[in-house]
């Protein structure tokens, strides 16, 4: 439905015409995010420049009912950043300021759009750094990353992007600005931050980021290690976290993206390996040099073919290369691929390993294993070929029966891609009726019309409508007068 | 529907069993609730609310009862829900670093059993071994170790609780890494169990260092104190506690006397403690100051912070470019507090936080306290809670202090939300929530 001339022109007096986007063509480009699977054209997009303009956008689209669509760099994996009932985008990358940086403080204060990589250059020459390094870090946003509470593959020692979150202003679902959070440490009421965090635009527009920077460490230790088969790898990483060792980075690749890998760059990678484990270790350098060692002896005692420790800067930079080259070689493994990002408790993995294997061969697919193996976070590529619909249908199903097995196992069906809409269905898995209540509830508390990214995040089920009432306990017999 | 009450008794004494109802023989914080009710499992849990939801009876949610004088006196208290019977370890697996367990179990006993395996829950405020876990997460409590660890806030990943209506509800999960919708562990963490009663928490631990040493490092004054922060702040250390204690903080603990130090705590394995130390030496004589290594340091703090009945416990938080100058502030209005009145101030400095145990000190003159040091912290937009205290004091006080409208709207928000009758401690949280 398209948006009526009044709207459209109070939008351009907002942002001015020159931030509006209204042409077809123009919007085209904000129909989907990276799971290109999920489309919708927003009916505008505006890209403001301040707070009172996404605070005055947002009190246009309340007063007209119209959905609001937040939208940092497009690189999210969740068809989050896509607006399946049109309505206005805001496109926050023009907020791409860093406001302050306070050292003293260990923090800084951005807008949204800045590009998470941009901050960590600002303060790097002064020996600082922002952990969570998504592997879009060079084109995603801050706000972005605060949206869908982004991870990357350091959170393993440093946590994911709410743990270095210290304050927001946001723009509600009703048009207010709040400022939740702060750099000073404790507050007195609840912690409403922790909420917005990861809220993917559903309690509204965060306009402005305070987030804790980082000394960077005295020393970084990059051990590479091939394995025969994906089990010897995958007792190889719970045995790591069993010995007490947190890496501040734990990945694993398998044969598949190994070869893929190898095929476009000279990675280096064994081509007889079934797995490699790619073991990072910062801190201070007495200790990197004791826990390497540790996590050599480890990886030796499970039959490691080689244990390859970098010796400098430039050896680092290849070990990784492979590793951060392998989302764009699944190109090479097959012409399309569902991307999971589901979690196993971390000493599950050689047990999902085994599960993912026998799915696999069940549906007669291909399904290649590059992830954060540290923390469990699986992220399986499950090929197809988009040409075949009963291939798709095999993909689906693979896909499908690999999150129940993580479930099955205690886990998590997202680690760090968020929901959207790609998982909105599957929280129903996950959670029972009074969890989704709860949370559909919090959601309302935010955005009581329903109008900030609608359709995302949490399941269309029964239970987060408003008049659901979970089951209560029965009192006991007869106590009733 | 109602329930008169002696069938409410029955109706109590059928879900949890007969011997453990009892008429409250305690005010709590000077309300006298009727009854005490100790269930010892969620299902139990979960009917006693809906009884006293259905029966229009407040509830008071209590641990080891060690913060039953948090926050504004209730405005009500039908039964206290003595959570203690909640005690059992339910999934406990080592190898992923996690633990499920209920809320009325301790710290001190969580932490015998991961010590056995060199591993902790590294959350430490005063007198943590008493408290359980339910309550050092409905209070966010912690301690030193937050300089390096975060809080229960960064350690919570999934959690059960029970809504005011007797709904049981999970959030969160047990895996380390999860993103699964909102994050509603953080919510509960410091809600004082005003939106749900805390049954079953499933918390990271960390693994313990091979060896932890502490340097006490004496300074001559603030601005030297502040510098060694700074300076170890600005540098590759990575320490996992860095406390300042002042002169008064520093003879409760028997230490070396002075007046005022930062403990400073490295964790690692010896090779790194050892380099580390080393380091802060130079960092401390570059300040003018002096370390030493204190054996067993933290288990005299802890002691030492316990507060006594009728002290007055503030939290001040101001941020780390502060310290001096709060510090002074504390100081100058603990002076101004009259005589026979003193004040023991310690904290995390690395993140600005102050601790402030008053002794002897009237209502008036501690409340009067209370208002300077909000104005002194206001400009860095820090706060000041009373944490304990006399119910006069927090009378006299608002013990949370000033919270922006709008945000105080969307608090009031949330509560009426999920419990709109205030069935769940009220009156005792931000706003008289």
């Amino acid at each position: 439905m398209p948006l009526d001339r009044e709207l459209l022109d109070r939008l351009g007096a907002v942002v001015g015409e020159d931030g509006l986007v209204t042409a077809l063509e123009g919007r085209l480009v904000y129909e989907c995010d990276m799971h290109t699977f999920y489309r919708g054209m927003p009916d505008v997009v505006v890209l403001p420049r301040r707070t009172e303009q996404v605070q005055a956008v947002v009190r246009l689209c309340r007063a007209h009912r119209v959905p609001v669509v937040p939208r940092g760099a497009g690189t999210g994996l969740i068809g989050g950043a896509m607006a399946p009932r049109g309505g206005v985008m805001v496109a926050l990358n023009r907020m791409n300021a860093i406001l302050e940086v306070d050292l003293a403080n260990r923090c800084a204060t951005v807008q949204p759009g800045l590009v998470n990589l941009d901050l960590t250059r600002a303060v790097a020459p002064r020996g600082w750094l922002f952990a969570p390094d998504p592997s879009s870090q060079m084109v995603s946003t801050i706000g972005g990353n605060v949206a869908t509470n982004a991870g990357g593959p350091h959170c393993l020692k440093y946590g994911i992007t709410t743990n270095h979150v210290l304050g927001v202003e946001l723009v509600t679902g009703t048009g207010d600005v709040v400022r939740l959070g702060g750099k000073t440490a404790e507050r007195p009421g609840y912690d409403l931050l922790g909420v917005v965090v990861g809220a993917e635009g559903t309690f509204g527009l965060v306009t402005a980021v305070t987030v804790r920077l980082l000394h960077a460490p005295e020393a970084v230790k990059t051990v590479l290690a091939p394995f025969r088969t994906i089990a010897d790898a995958s007792e190889t990483v719970s045995a790591i976290i069993a010995a007490g060792i947190v890496p501040a980075a734990l990945e694993m690749m398998d044969a598949t993206v190994i070869r893929a890998v190898n095929a476009g760059l000279e990675a280096g990678y064994p081509e007889d390996a079934g797995a490699v484990l790619l073991i990072e270790l910062d801190g201070p350098r007495a200790e990197v040099e004791v826990q390497a060692a540790r996590c050599a002896a480890l990886c030796r005692a499970h039959d490691a073919l080689e244990v390859r420790v970098a010796r400098d800067e430039a050896e680092r930079a290849l070990l990784w290369k492979g590793r951060k080259a392998a989302a764009g070689a699944f190109g090479r493994i097959a012409p399309a691929y569902l991307l999971q990002d589901a979690v196993v408790p971390r000493s599950k993995l050689p047990a999902i390993m085994r599960e993912m294997e026998a799915i696999a061969a069940r549906h007669r697919v291909r399904i290649a294993n590059v992830f954060h193996a540290g923390d469990g976070n699986l992220h399986p590529v499950i090929c197809y070929d988009d040409r075949d619909p009963d291939e798709l249908a095999r993909a689906r199903a693979a896909n499908d029966e690999l999150l129940r097995a993580c479930l099955a196992m205690g886990g998590s069906v997202t680690g760090e891609h968020g929901v959207g809409v790609d998982k909105a269905e599957s929280l129903a898995l996950q959670y029972g009726e009074a969890d989704l209540h709860f949370m559909a509830r919090l959601r309302r508390v935010f955005d009581p019309d329903g109008l900030m990214n609608p359709g995302k995040l949490l399941p269309a089920h029964p239970a987060c409508g408003e008049g659901f009432r979970p089951a209560r306990p029965a009192p006991p017999a007869g106590t009733w007068v | 529907m109602s329930v008169a009450g002696g069938t409410l008794v029955a109706a109590l004494a059928e879900v949890v069993g007969a011997d453990r109802v009892r008429a409250a023989a305690e005010p709590v914080d000077g309300v006298r609730p009727r009854w005490v009710v100790a269930p010892t499992t969620v299902e139990q849990v979960a009917r006693v609310l809906a009884l006293a939801a259905d029966a229009g009876l407040a509830v008071i949610p209590r641990g080891s009862g060690s913060a039953l004088g948090l926050g504004r006196p209730p405005a009500r208290a039908g039964l206290v829900l003595d959570l203690r019977g909640l005690d059992r370890v339910l999934e406990d697996r080592p190898d992923d670093l996690t633990i499920s367990v209920e809320a009325g179990l301790t710290a001190g006993a969580l932490a015998a059993r991961l010590g056995a395996r060199r591993q902790w829950l590294p959350v430490d405020p005063p007198g943590w071994r008493r408290r359980t876990l339910g309550g050092l997460v409905a209070t966010a409590a912690a301690g030193p170790l937050r300089a390096r660890y975060g809080t229960l806030r960064d350690l919570l990943l999934g959690v059960r609780f029970v809504q005011a209506d007797g709904v049981v509800t999970w959030g969160g999960a047990r895996v380390v890494k999860s993103v699964s919708g909102y994050d509603v562990p953080k919510l509960m963490v410091g809600a004082l169990g005003t939106l749900g009663v805390l049954c079953e928490l499933t918390l990271r631990l960390h693994p313990a260092p091979d060896v932890e040493r502490t340097w006490l490092v004496t300074v001559p004054d603030a601005e030297a104190a502040a510098a060694l922060v700074a300076a170890v702040a600005d540098s590759t250390l990575e320490p996992s506690r860095v406390e300042l204690l002042d002169a008064a903080a520093l003879r409760a603990t028997a230490a070396p006397a002075g007046a005022l130090a930062v403990a400073v705590a490295f964790g690692s394995v010896e090779e790194a403690v050892a380099e580390q130390g080393a380091r802060l030496e130079a960092l401390a004589r570059a300040v003018g100051g002096a370390a030493t290594v204190v054996p067993d340091f933290w288990e005299r703090y802890d002691a030492a912070l316990v507060a006594g009945e009728g002290e007055v416990v503030l939290h001040v938080a101001s941020l780390p470019s502060h310290l001096a100058p709060t510090l002074a502030a504390i100081h100058g209005a603990v002076g101004a507090l009259g005589p026979g009145a003193g004040g023991l101030v310690t904290g995390c400095a690395r993140l600005g936080l102050f601790r402030v145990v008053l002794t002897g000190a009237e209502v008036e003159a501690a409340a009067r306290l209370v208002t300077t040091l909000r104005e002194a912290v206001a400009p860095v937009e820090g706060s000041v809670i009373v944490h304990a205290g006399p119910r006069a004091l927090r009378e006299r006080v608002d013990p949370w202090g000033p919270v922006a409208p709008e945000v105080l709207a969307l608090l009031r928000a949330v509560k009426a939300t999920f419990d709109p009758a205030g069935v769940l401690n009220p009156g005792r949280f931000v706003g008289g929530l």
